[in-house]
């Protein structure tokens, strides 16, 4: 029997060994798999049981950070500033999951990136928690100031810099208080939740960046730089017949400037009072193709890649679609009908403009310490795209200096600074219009870019968005010039 | 033959290891409570006492009974109780007094048993009365009125306020009766009819007791519903039937009958389809609800390789974790380094188990001794194997560590027979030692000095 009790013995051996191989695939090698799977609950309670790293502005203000709570979980996010970077901070909430910077830096914030844990390793038998801190390019004043400037009016407020592609205002009205959706009583978050959802305006939609609007006449420079891009153009040539009005081919419905007023002429004059059948002209005689081309080489057709979630792309319809409807390609060519912007991208447009012709890369994080104040993450600047060449900057900036000397834009004009921009009045029907303003400052070397919107104002004139964007968007300029003195 | 120092007897070396089980047993009991309370536990010192004084009674009840018996297992047995005691306090409060109390009635089961069984052939005398019990016991679920369906399987008894399962002592009364029949039978068992090349087949009417335990694991399993109890019930029935005859043709048929048993169980009954798919693919029907072993499963990988350590994990979040699926909280809070620890634990007693068999004079004690530890092996092997996914799971408790009375007494009890086949084969070492006749068994383990 002893040989047999032996047997056993190795039998036993065999099939313990067994349990251990699959304990090591379980526990080991395939733990992260698992703990990846989706309907594994472990990590976001694990995340809300204790602290994440803090969001602060770029003056060190304290955008979101974790405070100790009573409720069912140790720890809640709390957003001094309450409304004011709901767009960009986002919100981290148990029931809703996360927006904004708390999602797309989720793994700094939680302690879990490799630079945060391979530092962490030395510290594990330190009770200690292993997160990391997120600071914005934004300034609370800048935004305090863009959010002031366009008060109870819907719309938006971009502000970048143009070398670097930082963030310096993104602000849209309404926005929300990101704290109460983040209380970890889940019934009333969900109460303010459906609130918000429920309110035409949805003040919860980063509108900034993930709304899109016909650009009305902003998108003027864009058809011009198609133009000088293709040598169709030039500041010179063509003179566009001075009009009323002008019949596109292919149909007997006239495009109209505003008021009825008349213009044409070369670029320049044609710019300065933004005259609509000269360059509704213009786009048919470019075609369809060569404005295509130079819209996207803006951005356009493409999510911008900045470190927010759910960017936007703004849009314009393919080259195809204009074939045998020169009607709609020379809406399209005054910013109206085929083409959707949504306001990142328009001030992307004047900042590639202001900077030779590059749009970089648009950013909200300038960089990320661990918990010893360690930087481990700074944002590099980067270029997005080559959007024109710069002799073609050059022209379409001197062209633009001269609309806010002479134009539609000179209340945007900053005190003492050259100044750059367009204006813009999309009609979107009912004798309502979108007001945009689009510009750049210092205009020979800028610092700021700016784009706003207010969205359905009333009135269809040219002058809407100089008489009531431009002065915002000079309020803007003149506070953000001053933060990146 | 003096290899080890005059005072370390197998009982001083148990003083010392169950000190350390205590100790060991404290500190996590200590860490559960920062874990989850981030305090000291209130009850620190009654704790302390309670554990101390419940293993001390045990090992003064071995040193008085049995002094000669193994010096490991009570270590084991108490390391392995206290560490499933600290994951089912730290996971409820209401079930861990109730562990307390089930722990105090096992230590006195295993006293009882080791005063009343003094000499264990007295127990051979008693087969047809074990027989009886046994399966008296694995049928009572089955009665009308105290029979009790739990979790869809009947395996649960309640009298009055009691409720306990029958079939975890029927298995220790199963196993004397198949030890005191086999060691009789053996001779005629092992018996080969016909050879069918180099498989030497018994003869066909030697097969009616392989027959009857297949058909009565059977009727277990479908009456029942009880998958764990009957492939542990037939599993240590063909080993202890191949032990006894050395016949290996037994564990042949065995596992062919089994194999057809789990063929048409398979075809048969839904709640083995359901098994052996969730085994297969535990992932199906995730958006709805997570199943419970993709939970099991979770827990243990979020532990990894250290654990989250205790009191810090989400174990609550695993259907039975304070039974059945113990084995995956102690996978999340102590991780890998934890659970080998276990699996260490297990396969040492395991080894004590089958040394005692390998030492044990008479060919009972040698058959009840493997038959008691192949129970005690398979099961934890089973039910391990069932959490972590190597077999398809079937519901079994974690000896010694998972809640529950009738299993932690019943294997208190299984304890209490191994110590005392130890104590006799020892003690008989010892009368020889002291004729002159020592160095019979080399794997004597140096306390005869002592003597």
């Amino acid at each position: 029997m002893n040989g047999q009790i032996r047997k056993l013995g190795i039998v036993m051996l065999v099939i313990y060994s067994a349990l251990f191989i699959q304990l090591n695939m379980v526990q080991l090698i395939k733990a992260d798999e698992y703990s990846a799977n989706p309907a594994n609950r472990r990590e976001i309670l694990r995340d809300f049981g204790k602290p994440r790293g803090q969001i602060l502005a770029a003056d060190g203000t304290v955008i979101a950070r974790s405070v100790p709570d009573g409720g069912s979980f140790p720890f809640r996010r709390e957003y001094p500033m309450g409304d004011l970077f709901a767009h960009i901070a986002g919100y981290y909430s148990f029931s809703f999951g996360s927006e904004g910077i708390e999602r797309f830096y989720n793994d700094d914030l939680a302690g879990r990136t490799g630079k945060v844990t391979v530092d962490g390793i030395a510290n594990l038998l330190v009770d200690e928690e292993r997160t990391a801190d997120v600071t914005l390019t934004i300034s609370p004043a800048v935004q305090q100031v863009a959010k002031d400037a366009l008060g109870t009016k819907r719309g938006s407020v971009v502000a970048i810099d143009p070398r670097t592609g930082a963030l310096l205002a993104l602000w849209s009205y309404p926005s929300f208080d990101p704290n109460a959706v983040s209380v970890n009583d889940q019934e009333a978050a969900s109460k303010t939740r459906t609130a918000l959802l429920a309110n035409p305006a949805n003040p919860m939609l980063a509108h900034a960046y993930r709304e899109t609007y016909f650009p009305g006449s902003t998108f003027k420079v864009v058809t011009a730089a198609a133009g000088l891009s293709a040598d169709k153009i030039t500041p010179t040539e063509p003179a566009y017949p001075e009009s009323q009005t002008y019949v596109p081919p292919l149909t007997k419905i006239p495009i109209r400037n505003f008021n009825n007023s008349t213009c044409g002429g070369t670029l320049f004059p044609i710019l300065q009072v933004s005259c609509n059948t000269a360059f509704a002209q213009m786009g048919v005689d470019i075609g369809a193709d060569t404005l295509v081309t130079t819209t996207q080489a803006f951005g356009f057709g493409e999510v911008p890649p900045i470190d927010l979630p759910n960017a936007t792309a703004s849009t314009i319809a393919d080259v195809e679609s204009f074939d045998r409807n020169t009607p709609v390609l020379a809406q399209t060519a005054i910013g109206q009908n085929a083409v959707r912007a949504t306001p990142l991208q328009m001030a992307l447009v004047a900042g590639a403009i202001g900077n030779a012709g590059v749009a970089m890369t648009p950013h909200v994080m300038s960089e990320i310490r661990n918990n010893d104040a360690q930087v481990i993450d700074r944002y590099e600047p980067r270029p997005w795209l080559k959007a024109i060449e710069p002799d073609v900057a050059t022209i379409l900036r001197d062209a633009m200096i001269n609309v806010v000397e002479r134009g539609t834009a000179t209340r945007l004009a900053v005190p003492g600074v050259p100044t750059a921009g367009k204006t813009g009045t999309a009609q979107i029907g009912n004798g309502l219009s979108h007001a945009w303003i689009i510009g750049f400052a210092p205009a020979d070397a800028p610092r700021v870019a700016i784009a706003v919107i207010l969205e359905g104002q009333e009135g269809a004139s040219e002058q809407t968005g100089g008489r009531v964007a431009a002065p915002i968007g000079r309020t803007v300029l003149t506070a953000a010039l001053a933060a990146t003195q | 033959m003096t290899r080890s120092q005059p005072h370390s007897s197998p009982r001083a070396t148990e003083l010392g290891l169950i000190v350390l089980a205590a100790l060991i047993t404290t500190g996590a009991y200590i860490l559960a409570s920062f874990g989850t309370l981030a305090s000291l536990p209130v009850n620190i010192g009654p704790f302390l006492v309670v554990i101390l004084v419940l293993l001390l009674a045990a090992h003064i009840a071995t040193r008085r009974l049995a002094p000669n018996s193994d010096r490991v297992l009570l270590p084991l047995a108490g390391l392995l109780n206290g560490i499933g005691y600290v994951i089912i306090a730290r996971l409820d409060d209401s079930l861990a007094g109730l562990q307390a109390t089930w722990t105090a009635v096992g230590v006195g089961a295993y006293i009882l048993t080791l005063l009343i069984v003094r000499r264990t052939r007295d127990l051979e005398r008693y087969r047809y009365t074990f027989m009886l019990i046994g399966v008296g016991l694995l049928l009572m679920p089955l009665l009308p009125v105290i029979g009790r369906n739990i979790n869809g399987a009947r395996i649960w008894v309640r009298v009055g306020p009691l409720s306990f399962q029958p079939g975890e002592p029927a298995k220790i009364a199963l196993a004397l009766f198949f030890a005191s029949y086999l060691v009789e039978k053996r001779e005629l068992l092992g018996k080969a009819a016909r050879h069918l090349g180099p498989i030497a087949l018994p003869k066909l009417r030697h097969l009616g007791p392989v027959i009857l335990a297949w058909g009565a694991s059977l009727v277990v399993m479908m009456a029942e519903r009880d998958l764990g109890s009957s492939l542990l019930f037939f599993t240590f029935f063909v080993v202890m039937l191949w032990v006894a005859t050395e016949r290996a043709s037994y564990l042949m048929i065995g596992s062919l009958l089994f194999s057809a048993g789990a063929v048409v169980a398979w075809q048969t009954f839904s709640h083995v389809q359901v098994r052996v798919s969730m085994w297969l693919n535990p992932w199906q029907g995730i958006s709805q609800s997570v199943p419970q072993i993709a939970e099991a499963t979770f827990a243990m990988a979020w532990g990894g390789i250290a654990g989250t350590g205790l009191g810090l994990g989400q174990p609550q979040r695993i259907p039975a974790s304070e039974t059945d699926f113990i084995f995956a909280a102690i996978g999340e809070e102590l991780g890998l380094l934890g659970t080998t620890a276990m699996l260490v634990a297990f396969i040492l007693m395991v080894g004590g188990g089958l040394r005692i068999a390998l030492r044990a004079r008479t060919p009972f004690d040698k058959l009840l001794a493997t038959g008691l530890t192949a129970i005690m092996g398979f099961q934890a092997f089973i039910i391990i194997g069932g959490v972590i996914r190597l077999v398809p799971l079937t519901g079994i408790t974690l000896p010694f560590v998972s809640y529950g009375g009738s299993s932690l007494v019943a294997n208190y009890v299984l304890l209490a027979l191994l110590m005392r086949i130890s104590h006799a084969a020892n003690s008989e070492d010892e009368l020889h030692d002291s004729d002159g006749m020592g160095g019979l068994n080399p794997v004597v383990t140096g306390f005869e000095a002592s003597s």
